[in-house]
Protein backbone atom coordinates (compact mmCIF):
# COMPACT_ATOMS: atom_id res chain seq x y z
CA UNK A 1 0.00 0.00 0.00
CA UNK A 2 1.38 3.67 -0.95
CA UNK A 3 2.11 6.37 1.73
CA UNK A 4 -0.86 8.59 2.48
CA UNK A 5 -0.78 12.32 3.01
CA UNK A 6 -3.91 15.16 3.37
CA UNK A 7 -0.82 17.47 1.44
CA UNK A 8 1.84 16.58 -0.67
CA UNK A 9 3.39 19.99 -1.81
CA UNK A 10 6.03 19.60 -4.67
CA UNK A 11 8.76 22.85 -3.96
CA UNK A 12 10.37 24.04 -0.61
CA UNK A 13 10.96 27.46 -1.79
CA UNK A 14 9.60 30.49 -0.40
CA UNK A 15 5.79 29.29 -2.01
CA UNK A 16 6.53 25.72 -1.05
CA UNK A 17 7.63 25.43 2.55
CA UNK A 18 5.49 28.35 3.49
CA UNK A 19 2.61 26.20 2.59
CA UNK A 20 3.38 23.32 3.97
CA UNK A 21 3.82 24.56 7.31
CA UNK A 22 0.59 26.10 6.77
CA UNK A 23 -0.91 23.20 6.06
CA UNK A 24 0.41 21.40 9.32
CA UNK A 25 -0.63 24.11 11.36
CA UNK A 26 -3.96 23.61 10.40
CA UNK A 27 -3.76 19.81 11.65
CA UNK A 28 -3.22 18.22 8.03
CA UNK A 29 -0.09 15.53 7.76
CA UNK A 30 1.50 17.24 5.17
CA UNK A 31 4.62 16.26 2.92
CA UNK A 32 6.92 18.73 1.12
CA UNK A 33 9.26 16.94 -1.68
CA UNK A 34 12.42 19.23 -2.88
CA UNK A 35 14.57 18.31 -5.41
CA UNK A 36 17.49 20.76 -3.81
CA UNK A 37 21.29 19.36 -3.29
CA UNK A 38 24.46 21.64 -1.93
CA UNK A 39 27.71 21.33 -3.24
CA UNK A 40 28.41 18.29 -0.93
CA UNK A 41 25.04 16.92 -2.59
CA UNK A 42 23.27 16.87 0.40
CA UNK A 43 19.75 18.20 0.41
CA UNK A 44 18.54 21.73 0.84
CA UNK A 45 14.99 23.89 1.39
CA UNK A 46 14.75 27.29 0.81
CA UNK A 47 14.39 26.98 -3.22
CA UNK A 48 16.01 29.70 -5.04
CA UNK A 49 15.38 32.46 -2.76
CA UNK A 50 17.51 31.49 0.20
CA UNK A 51 19.79 29.32 -1.75
CA UNK A 52 20.64 31.47 -5.30
CA UNK A 53 18.39 34.47 -4.80
CA UNK A 54 16.64 36.99 -2.72
CA UNK A 55 19.14 35.69 0.55
CA UNK A 56 22.38 35.72 -0.99
CA UNK A 57 22.29 38.47 -3.25
CA UNK A 58 21.30 40.57 -0.25
CA UNK A 59 23.93 39.28 1.35
CA UNK A 60 26.61 40.11 -1.12
CA UNK A 61 24.65 44.01 -1.30
CA UNK A 62 24.98 44.85 2.18
CA UNK A 63 28.70 43.82 2.62
CA UNK A 64 29.25 45.17 -0.55
CA UNK A 65 27.84 48.39 0.03
CA UNK A 66 29.89 48.56 3.55
CA UNK A 67 32.74 48.47 1.62
CA UNK A 68 31.89 50.92 -0.79
CA UNK A 69 31.20 52.87 2.63
CA UNK A 70 34.15 52.18 3.83
CA UNK A 71 35.54 54.08 0.49
CA UNK A 72 34.70 57.58 0.49
CA UNK A 73 31.15 57.90 2.31
CA UNK A 74 32.59 57.73 5.53
CA UNK A 75 35.30 61.26 5.16
CA UNK A 76 31.97 63.38 5.17
CA UNK A 77 30.97 62.27 8.50
CA UNK A 78 34.79 63.25 9.56
CA UNK A 79 35.94 59.17 9.47
CA UNK A 80 38.81 58.47 7.77
CA UNK A 81 40.33 55.22 6.97
CA UNK A 82 43.74 54.25 6.40
CA UNK A 83 42.99 52.24 3.32
CA UNK A 84 40.76 48.96 3.22
CA UNK A 85 41.23 45.51 1.28
CA UNK A 86 38.25 43.56 -0.13
CA UNK A 87 39.21 40.17 1.33
CA UNK A 88 36.21 38.19 -1.11
CA UNK A 89 36.71 34.81 0.11
CA UNK A 90 35.78 35.97 3.69
CA UNK A 91 32.41 37.77 1.68
CA UNK A 92 31.06 34.95 0.12
CA UNK A 93 32.14 32.72 3.24
CA UNK A 94 29.70 35.13 5.07
CA UNK A 95 27.19 34.74 2.48
CA UNK A 96 27.50 31.30 2.60
CA UNK A 97 26.78 31.07 6.42
CA UNK A 98 24.12 33.39 6.40
CA UNK A 99 22.20 31.11 4.09
CA UNK A 100 23.32 27.85 5.54
CA UNK A 101 21.93 28.97 8.58
CA UNK A 102 18.54 29.92 7.29
CA UNK A 103 17.93 26.91 4.99
CA UNK A 104 18.83 24.69 8.49
CA UNK A 105 16.29 27.17 10.19
CA UNK A 106 13.20 25.72 7.38
CA UNK A 107 14.99 22.20 8.44
CA UNK A 108 13.61 23.28 12.45
CA UNK A 109 10.81 24.86 11.55
CA UNK A 110 9.47 21.59 9.15
CA UNK A 111 10.58 19.42 12.32
CA UNK A 112 8.59 21.48 14.62
CA UNK A 113 5.32 21.63 12.71
CA UNK A 114 6.04 17.68 11.71
CA UNK A 115 6.17 18.60 8.22
CA UNK A 116 7.64 15.25 6.12
CA UNK A 117 10.63 16.38 3.70
CA UNK A 118 10.77 13.98 1.33
CA UNK A 119 14.36 14.80 -0.90
CA UNK A 120 13.91 13.67 -4.69
CA UNK A 121 11.88 14.25 -7.17
CA UNK A 122 7.95 14.97 -7.41
CA UNK A 123 6.09 14.35 -10.36
CA UNK A 124 2.19 14.72 -10.56
CA UNK A 125 0.91 11.36 -11.87
CA UNK A 126 -2.80 12.11 -11.48
CA UNK A 127 -5.39 13.44 -9.24
CA UNK A 128 -4.19 13.12 -5.72
CA UNK A 129 -1.40 10.78 -6.75
CA UNK A 130 1.98 11.91 -6.61
CA UNK A 131 5.81 9.76 -7.99
CA UNK A 132 8.61 10.03 -5.67
CA UNK A 133 12.07 9.41 -6.94
CA UNK A 134 14.38 10.28 -4.11
CA UNK A 135 17.71 11.23 -4.60
CA UNK A 136 19.22 7.80 -3.28
CA UNK A 137 16.87 4.86 -3.40
CA UNK A 138 13.67 3.60 -5.48
CA UNK A 139 10.92 5.74 -6.33
CA UNK A 140 7.44 5.26 -5.27
CA UNK A 141 3.70 6.50 -5.46
CA UNK A 142 2.27 8.55 -2.95
CA UNK A 143 -1.32 9.23 -2.51
CA UNK A 144 -2.57 12.90 -1.02
CA UNK A 145 -6.27 14.68 -0.56
CA UNK A 146 -4.70 17.39 -1.98
CA UNK A 147 -1.49 17.96 -3.97
CA UNK A 148 -0.03 21.40 -3.90
CA UNK A 149 2.85 22.28 -7.13
CA UNK A 150 5.48 25.18 -6.16
CA UNK A 151 7.99 24.06 -8.33
CA UNK A 152 9.40 27.39 -8.94
CA UNK A 153 11.71 29.32 -12.04
CA UNK A 154 14.96 29.02 -13.60
CA UNK A 155 16.95 31.90 -15.28
CA UNK A 156 16.41 32.21 -19.27
CA UNK A 157 18.79 31.03 -21.48
CA UNK A 158 20.01 33.39 -24.18
CA UNK A 159 20.66 31.54 -27.48
CA UNK A 160 23.35 34.17 -28.52
CA UNK A 161 24.61 34.04 -25.09
CA UNK A 162 24.96 30.44 -23.83
CA UNK A 163 25.97 29.26 -20.36
CA UNK A 164 29.68 28.07 -20.60
CA UNK A 165 29.45 28.14 -16.20
CA UNK A 166 32.96 30.46 -15.79
CA UNK A 167 32.90 33.07 -18.71
CA UNK A 168 29.02 33.13 -19.33
CA UNK A 169 26.77 32.74 -15.94
CA UNK A 170 23.44 32.79 -14.64
CA UNK A 171 22.24 35.21 -11.89
CA UNK A 172 23.80 31.79 -9.64
CA UNK A 173 26.97 32.22 -11.18
CA UNK A 174 27.26 36.03 -10.57
CA UNK A 175 26.97 35.23 -6.73
CA UNK A 176 30.15 33.14 -7.06
CA UNK A 177 32.81 34.61 -8.50
CA UNK A 178 35.94 34.38 -6.95
CA UNK A 179 38.06 37.39 -8.00
CA UNK A 180 36.02 40.88 -9.13
CA UNK A 181 35.90 40.95 -12.60
CA UNK A 182 37.45 43.91 -14.32
CA UNK A 183 34.59 44.52 -16.55
CA UNK A 184 31.54 42.90 -16.16
CA UNK A 185 28.91 42.97 -19.01
CA UNK A 186 25.53 42.45 -17.83
CA UNK A 187 22.43 41.40 -20.30
CA UNK A 188 19.30 42.84 -18.94
CA UNK A 189 19.21 45.78 -16.97
CA UNK A 190 15.89 44.71 -14.39
CA UNK A 191 16.12 44.21 -11.24
CA UNK A 192 18.57 41.19 -10.93
CA UNK A 193 20.88 42.78 -13.54
CA UNK A 194 21.06 45.83 -11.59
CA UNK A 195 21.25 44.78 -8.02
CA UNK A 196 24.24 42.39 -9.20
CA UNK A 197 25.73 44.80 -11.38
CA UNK A 198 25.83 47.04 -8.27
CA UNK A 199 27.60 44.53 -6.44
CA UNK A 200 30.27 44.11 -8.49
CA UNK A 201 30.83 47.56 -9.13
CA UNK A 202 30.75 48.66 -5.63
CA UNK A 203 33.76 45.78 -5.27
CA UNK A 204 35.79 47.66 -8.09
CA UNK A 205 33.84 46.42 -11.69
CA UNK A 206 33.48 48.30 -14.38
CA UNK A 207 30.19 47.30 -15.43
CA UNK A 208 28.26 47.85 -18.63
CA UNK A 209 24.32 46.91 -18.69
CA UNK A 210 22.93 46.09 -22.30
CA UNK A 211 19.16 46.40 -22.10
CA UNK A 212 16.96 45.64 -25.23
CA UNK A 213 14.21 47.53 -24.31
CA UNK A 214 14.06 51.24 -25.03
CA UNK A 215 12.84 52.68 -21.54
CA UNK A 216 14.66 52.10 -18.56
CA UNK A 217 12.86 50.16 -15.82
CA UNK A 218 9.37 50.14 -18.14
CA UNK A 219 7.35 48.17 -14.92
CA UNK A 220 8.40 50.94 -12.58
CA UNK A 221 6.64 54.72 -11.86
CA UNK A 222 8.19 56.73 -14.74
CA UNK A 223 9.54 59.67 -12.81
CA UNK A 224 11.28 56.98 -10.98
CA UNK A 225 12.63 55.22 -13.07
CA UNK A 226 14.25 58.94 -14.57
CA UNK A 227 15.61 59.74 -11.64
CA UNK A 228 17.01 55.75 -10.59
CA UNK A 229 18.58 55.54 -14.09
CA UNK A 230 20.05 59.77 -13.32
CA UNK A 231 21.57 57.99 -9.69
CA UNK A 232 22.52 54.68 -11.15
CA UNK A 233 24.22 56.34 -14.16
CA UNK A 234 26.63 59.50 -11.81
CA UNK A 235 27.61 55.75 -9.72
CA UNK A 236 29.12 54.47 -12.78
CA UNK A 237 26.77 51.70 -14.02
CA UNK A 238 26.97 52.13 -17.70
CA UNK A 239 23.67 51.29 -19.07
CA UNK A 240 22.90 50.96 -22.90
CA UNK A 241 19.00 50.80 -23.45
CA UNK A 242 17.74 49.36 -27.00
CA UNK A 243 20.80 47.38 -26.91
CA UNK A 244 20.04 43.98 -28.27
CA UNK A 245 22.68 40.96 -27.94
CA UNK A 246 23.15 39.44 -31.51
CA UNK A 247 26.00 36.71 -30.76
CA UNK A 248 29.01 36.37 -28.28
CA UNK A 249 31.54 34.18 -28.03
CA UNK A 250 34.24 32.88 -25.11
CA UNK A 251 38.01 33.28 -26.23
CA UNK A 252 39.50 31.15 -23.35
CA UNK A 253 43.26 31.77 -24.34
CA UNK A 254 42.45 35.85 -23.43
CA UNK A 255 40.23 34.90 -20.70
CA UNK A 256 37.59 36.82 -22.42
CA UNK A 257 33.86 37.12 -23.93
CA UNK A 258 33.12 39.01 -27.06
CA UNK A 259 29.42 40.28 -27.00
CA UNK A 260 28.07 41.48 -30.10
CA UNK A 261 25.20 44.10 -30.24
CA UNK A 262 23.03 46.22 -31.88
CA UNK A 263 20.82 49.34 -31.37
CA UNK A 264 19.68 52.59 -33.09
CA UNK A 265 22.93 53.48 -34.31
CA UNK A 266 24.46 50.43 -35.87
CA UNK A 267 26.77 47.02 -34.19
CA UNK A 268 28.64 47.40 -31.41
CA UNK A 269 31.38 44.99 -30.01
CA UNK A 270 31.94 44.41 -26.45
CA UNK A 271 34.76 42.58 -24.44
CA UNK A 272 34.36 41.47 -20.95
CA UNK A 273 36.02 39.68 -18.39
CA UNK A 274 32.86 38.05 -17.14
CA UNK A 275 28.96 38.40 -18.77
CA UNK A 276 26.19 37.80 -16.11
CA UNK A 277 22.90 36.99 -18.53
CA UNK A 278 19.79 38.37 -16.04
CA UNK A 279 17.07 38.89 -18.92
CA UNK A 280 14.07 36.45 -17.28
CA UNK A 281 13.31 33.77 -15.45
CA UNK A 282 10.71 30.50 -16.45
CA UNK A 283 8.56 28.21 -14.81
CA UNK A 284 11.24 25.18 -13.91
CA UNK A 285 8.01 23.10 -14.80
CA UNK A 286 10.07 20.61 -17.05
CA UNK A 287 8.91 16.33 -15.61
CA UNK A 288 6.62 18.00 -13.35
CA UNK A 289 3.65 16.43 -14.22
CA UNK A 290 3.44 13.20 -15.77
CA UNK A 291 2.59 12.54 -19.70
CA UNK A 292 -0.91 11.04 -19.12
CA UNK A 293 -1.96 13.65 -16.50
CA UNK A 294 -4.47 16.47 -18.02
CA UNK A 295 -3.09 19.64 -16.48
CA UNK A 296 -3.08 22.81 -18.47
CA UNK A 297 0.04 24.64 -19.38
CA UNK A 298 0.78 27.20 -21.50
CA UNK A 299 3.57 27.57 -24.08
CA UNK A 300 6.18 28.82 -21.66
CA UNK A 301 5.69 26.16 -19.35
CA UNK A 302 2.99 28.57 -17.15
CA UNK A 303 0.63 26.20 -14.89
CA UNK A 304 -2.77 27.79 -15.83
CA UNK A 305 -4.66 28.40 -12.31
CA UNK A 306 -7.63 30.38 -11.20
CA UNK A 307 -7.80 33.16 -8.80
CA UNK A 308 -7.33 31.09 -5.81
CA UNK A 309 -4.43 28.69 -7.67
CA UNK A 310 -6.45 25.68 -8.39
CA UNK A 311 -5.75 23.80 -11.50
CA UNK A 312 -7.65 22.82 -13.77
CA UNK A 313 -7.70 19.31 -11.97
CA UNK A 314 -9.45 19.11 -9.07
CA UNK A 315 -7.61 18.86 -5.26
CA UNK A 316 -4.43 20.12 -7.48
CA UNK A 317 -3.11 23.70 -7.01
CA UNK A 318 0.18 25.37 -8.12
CA UNK A 319 1.49 28.59 -6.51
CA UNK A 320 4.54 31.00 -7.02
CA UNK A 321 6.94 31.54 -9.94
CA UNK A 322 5.14 28.84 -12.15
CA UNK A 323 1.69 31.04 -11.88
CA UNK A 324 0.92 33.88 -13.67
CA UNK A 325 1.85 37.07 -11.04
CA UNK A 326 4.77 38.30 -10.21
CA UNK A 327 8.22 36.34 -9.67
CA UNK A 328 8.01 37.60 -6.47
CA UNK A 329 8.89 35.67 -2.96
CA UNK A 330 6.45 37.27 -0.88
CA UNK A 331 3.77 36.92 -3.70
CA UNK A 332 4.30 32.62 -3.94
CA UNK A 333 4.76 32.52 -0.15
CA UNK A 334 1.28 33.94 0.67
CA UNK A 335 -0.48 31.98 -2.20
CA UNK A 336 0.93 29.13 -0.38
CA UNK A 337 -0.86 30.26 2.73
CA UNK A 338 -3.90 31.47 0.77
CA UNK A 339 -3.91 27.30 -0.68
CA UNK A 340 -3.10 26.22 2.55
CA UNK A 341 -6.65 28.20 4.22
CA UNK A 342 -8.49 27.41 1.19
CA UNK A 343 -8.26 23.61 1.63
CA UNK A 344 -8.76 23.36 5.30
CA UNK A 345 -12.27 25.34 4.43
CA UNK A 346 -11.33 28.72 4.60
CA UNK A 347 -12.89 31.67 2.64
CA UNK A 348 -8.75 33.43 2.50
CA UNK A 349 -8.50 35.40 -0.46
CA UNK A 350 -5.42 37.27 -1.65
CA UNK A 351 -4.65 40.98 -3.09
CA UNK A 352 -2.55 41.02 -5.92
CA UNK A 353 -2.97 44.80 -6.08
CA UNK A 354 -1.14 45.24 -3.20
CA UNK A 355 1.89 43.61 -3.54
CA UNK A 356 4.97 45.45 -2.73
CA UNK A 357 7.79 45.65 -4.99
CA UNK A 358 11.73 46.18 -4.36
CA UNK A 359 15.15 46.72 -5.95
CA UNK A 360 17.79 46.27 -3.01
CA UNK A 361 20.12 48.80 -4.92
CA UNK A 362 21.66 51.86 -3.31
CA UNK A 363 19.51 54.00 -3.16
CA UNK A 364 16.82 51.32 -2.80
CA UNK A 365 13.71 51.38 -4.90
CA UNK A 366 10.11 50.08 -4.17
CA UNK A 367 6.37 50.52 -5.08
CA UNK A 368 2.94 49.14 -4.32
CA UNK A 369 -0.06 49.73 -6.54
CA UNK A 370 -0.23 51.71 -10.00
CA UNK A 371 1.94 53.77 -11.46
CA UNK A 372 1.09 57.69 -12.67
CA UNK A 373 1.44 56.47 -16.48
CA UNK A 374 -0.68 53.27 -15.74
CA UNK A 375 -3.56 55.76 -14.55
CA UNK A 376 -3.09 58.00 -17.06
CA UNK A 377 -3.44 55.27 -19.47
CA UNK A 378 -6.57 54.48 -18.14
CA UNK A 379 -7.81 58.21 -17.56
CA UNK A 380 -8.10 57.60 -13.69
CA UNK A 381 -8.23 61.49 -12.38
CA UNK A 382 -5.17 61.29 -9.90
CA UNK A 383 -3.62 63.85 -7.23
CA UNK A 384 0.46 63.74 -6.91
CA UNK A 385 2.46 64.40 -3.78
CA UNK A 386 5.87 63.97 -3.92
CA UNK A 387 8.19 64.64 -1.00
CA UNK A 388 12.10 64.68 -1.76
CA UNK A 389 14.28 63.14 0.96
CA UNK A 390 17.02 66.35 0.49
CA UNK A 391 14.43 67.96 2.72
CA UNK A 392 14.37 65.27 5.28
CA UNK A 393 15.96 66.14 8.46
CA UNK A 394 16.28 62.94 9.28
CA UNK A 395 17.89 61.82 5.49
CA UNK A 396 20.52 64.84 6.40
CA UNK A 397 22.16 63.58 8.95
CA UNK A 398 22.24 60.10 7.28
CA UNK A 399 24.02 61.84 4.50
CA UNK A 400 21.88 59.70 2.95
CA UNK A 401 19.31 62.34 0.54
CA UNK A 402 18.87 61.07 -2.89
CA UNK A 403 15.34 59.96 -4.02
CA UNK A 404 11.75 60.60 -3.04
CA UNK A 405 8.46 59.62 -1.79
CA UNK A 406 5.74 59.90 -4.11
CA UNK A 407 1.74 58.75 -3.56
CA UNK A 408 -1.10 58.94 -6.20
CA UNK A 409 -4.67 58.95 -5.08
CA UNK A 410 -7.80 59.44 -6.46
CA UNK A 411 -8.86 62.84 -7.10
CA UNK A 412 -12.45 62.29 -6.15
CA UNK A 413 -12.14 59.53 -3.30
CA UNK A 414 -8.71 60.64 -2.27
CA UNK A 415 -8.19 56.87 -1.84
CA UNK A 416 -4.55 55.44 -2.36
CA UNK A 417 -3.59 53.85 -5.75
CA UNK A 418 -0.08 54.08 -5.85
CA UNK A 419 2.58 54.70 -3.46
CA UNK A 420 6.39 54.89 -5.18
CA UNK A 421 9.50 55.07 -2.91
CA UNK A 422 14.06 55.69 -4.28
CA UNK A 423 16.07 56.30 -1.74
CA UNK A 424 17.13 55.20 1.70
CA UNK A 425 15.29 52.37 3.38
CA UNK A 426 12.32 52.09 0.58
CA UNK A 427 12.12 48.59 0.74
CA UNK A 428 11.00 49.22 4.32
CA UNK A 429 9.27 52.58 4.12
CA UNK A 430 7.32 50.99 1.32
CA UNK A 431 5.40 48.39 4.36
CA UNK A 432 3.36 52.13 5.23
CA UNK A 433 2.06 52.40 1.94
CA UNK A 434 1.34 48.58 1.53
CA UNK A 435 -0.63 48.76 5.03
CA UNK A 436 -2.20 52.12 4.00
CA UNK A 437 -3.65 50.57 0.35
CA UNK A 438 -4.77 47.05 2.35
CA UNK A 439 -7.22 49.59 4.56
CA UNK A 440 -8.20 51.43 2.12
CA UNK A 441 -6.52 54.00 3.19
CA UNK A 442 -6.98 57.77 1.51
CA UNK A 443 -4.21 60.30 0.94
CA UNK A 444 -5.58 62.12 4.17
CA UNK A 445 -5.58 59.67 6.48
CA UNK A 446 -1.73 59.30 6.23
CA UNK A 447 -1.65 62.75 6.50
CA UNK A 448 -3.48 62.80 9.63
CA UNK A 449 -1.48 60.45 10.83
CA UNK A 450 1.27 61.45 13.51
CA UNK A 451 4.60 59.94 12.50
CA UNK A 452 8.07 59.89 14.46
CA UNK A 453 10.27 62.77 14.24
CA UNK A 454 13.18 62.58 12.71
CA UNK A 455 12.28 59.27 10.48
CA UNK A 456 12.94 59.23 6.80
CA UNK A 457 8.92 58.01 7.02
CA UNK A 458 8.31 61.37 7.53
CA UNK A 459 9.00 61.91 3.87
CA UNK A 460 5.90 59.28 3.65
CA UNK A 461 4.01 61.77 5.71
CA UNK A 462 4.51 64.31 3.55
CA UNK A 463 4.57 63.22 0.37
CA UNK A 464 0.97 62.17 1.81
CA UNK A 465 0.00 66.02 2.71
CA UNK A 466 1.53 67.10 -1.07
CA UNK A 467 -0.97 65.21 -2.26
CA UNK A 468 -3.64 67.46 -0.63
CA UNK A 469 -1.53 70.08 -1.53
CA UNK A 470 -0.30 71.17 1.78
CA UNK A 471 3.09 70.02 2.53
CA UNK A 472 5.01 71.57 5.66
CA UNK A 473 8.63 71.23 4.79
CA UNK A 474 8.18 71.55 1.20
CA UNK A 475 7.51 74.97 -0.44
CA UNK A 476 4.80 75.10 -3.57
CA UNK A 477 6.52 74.63 -6.91
CA UNK A 478 5.99 77.25 -9.22
CA UNK B 1 -20.64 49.87 19.50
CA UNK B 2 -18.75 52.62 17.36
CA UNK B 3 -16.90 51.62 14.65
CA UNK B 4 -13.13 51.37 13.81
CA UNK B 5 -12.49 55.18 11.75
CA UNK B 6 -9.43 56.20 10.18
CA UNK B 7 -8.31 59.35 10.91
CA UNK B 8 -9.63 61.39 7.98
CA UNK B 9 -13.27 59.59 8.39
CA UNK B 10 -12.97 60.61 12.31
CA UNK B 11 -12.52 64.16 10.98
CA UNK B 12 -14.88 64.56 8.53
CA UNK B 13 -17.69 62.49 10.96
CA UNK B 14 -16.62 65.48 13.17
CA UNK B 15 -16.68 68.15 10.97
CA UNK B 16 -20.24 67.22 9.75
CA UNK B 17 -21.22 66.52 13.27
CA UNK B 18 -22.16 62.74 12.30
CA UNK B 19 -23.08 59.79 14.17
CA UNK B 20 -20.88 57.05 12.32
CA UNK B 21 -23.06 54.37 13.50
CA UNK B 22 -25.78 56.02 10.49
CA UNK B 23 -23.14 55.49 7.79
CA UNK B 24 -22.96 52.47 5.56
CA UNK B 25 -19.51 51.16 5.73
CA UNK B 26 -18.01 49.57 2.19
CA UNK B 27 -14.70 49.06 3.37
CA UNK B 28 -12.90 45.58 4.71
CA UNK B 29 -15.05 44.36 7.27
CA UNK B 30 -18.10 46.81 6.98
CA UNK B 31 -15.19 49.54 7.51
CA UNK B 32 -16.17 53.21 7.03
CA UNK B 33 -13.98 54.44 3.88
CA UNK B 34 -13.74 58.66 3.38
CA UNK B 35 -15.54 58.32 0.19
CA UNK B 36 -18.73 56.23 2.33
CA UNK B 37 -18.98 59.57 4.78
CA UNK B 38 -19.02 61.77 1.33
CA UNK B 39 -21.08 60.14 -0.14
CA UNK B 40 -23.42 60.43 2.87
CA UNK B 41 -23.04 63.83 3.51
CA UNK B 42 -23.38 63.81 -0.52
CA UNK B 43 -26.86 61.75 -0.13
CA UNK B 44 -28.23 63.99 2.96
CA UNK B 45 -27.70 67.51 1.07
CA UNK B 46 -30.14 65.96 -2.08
CA UNK B 47 -32.82 64.72 0.81
CA UNK B 48 -32.77 68.28 2.55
Amino acid sequence: MSKKYDVIVIGAGPAGYVAAIRCAQLGMNTACIDRWVDSEGKGRLGGTCLNVGCIPSKALLESSEQYEHAGHALEQHGVRLKGRQLDLKAMMARKDRVVANLTQGIQGLFRANSVDWLKGEGQLSGQGRVRFTPHEGEAEELEAGHVILAPGSVPVELPSAPYDGTYVVDSSGALEFDKVPGRLGVIGAGVIGLELGSVWRRLGSEVVLLEAQETFLTFCDEQIAGEAQKIFTRQGLDIRLGARVKGSSVDRKKRKVVVEYEDGEGTHEERFDRLIVAVGRRPATDGLVAPEVELTLDERGMLHVDDYCETTLPGVYAVGDAVRGPMLAHKGSEEGIMVAERIAGQATEMHYDTIPNVIYTLPEVAWVGRTEQALRAAATPYNRGVFPFAASGRARAMEDTTGMVKILTHQETDRILGVHVIGPQASELIAQGVIAMEFEASGEDLARTVFAHPTLSEAVHEAALATLGRPIHMGKAR
Amino acid sequence: TTPALSPAVRKLVAEHDLDAADIEGTGKGGRILKEDVLRHVEERAGDG
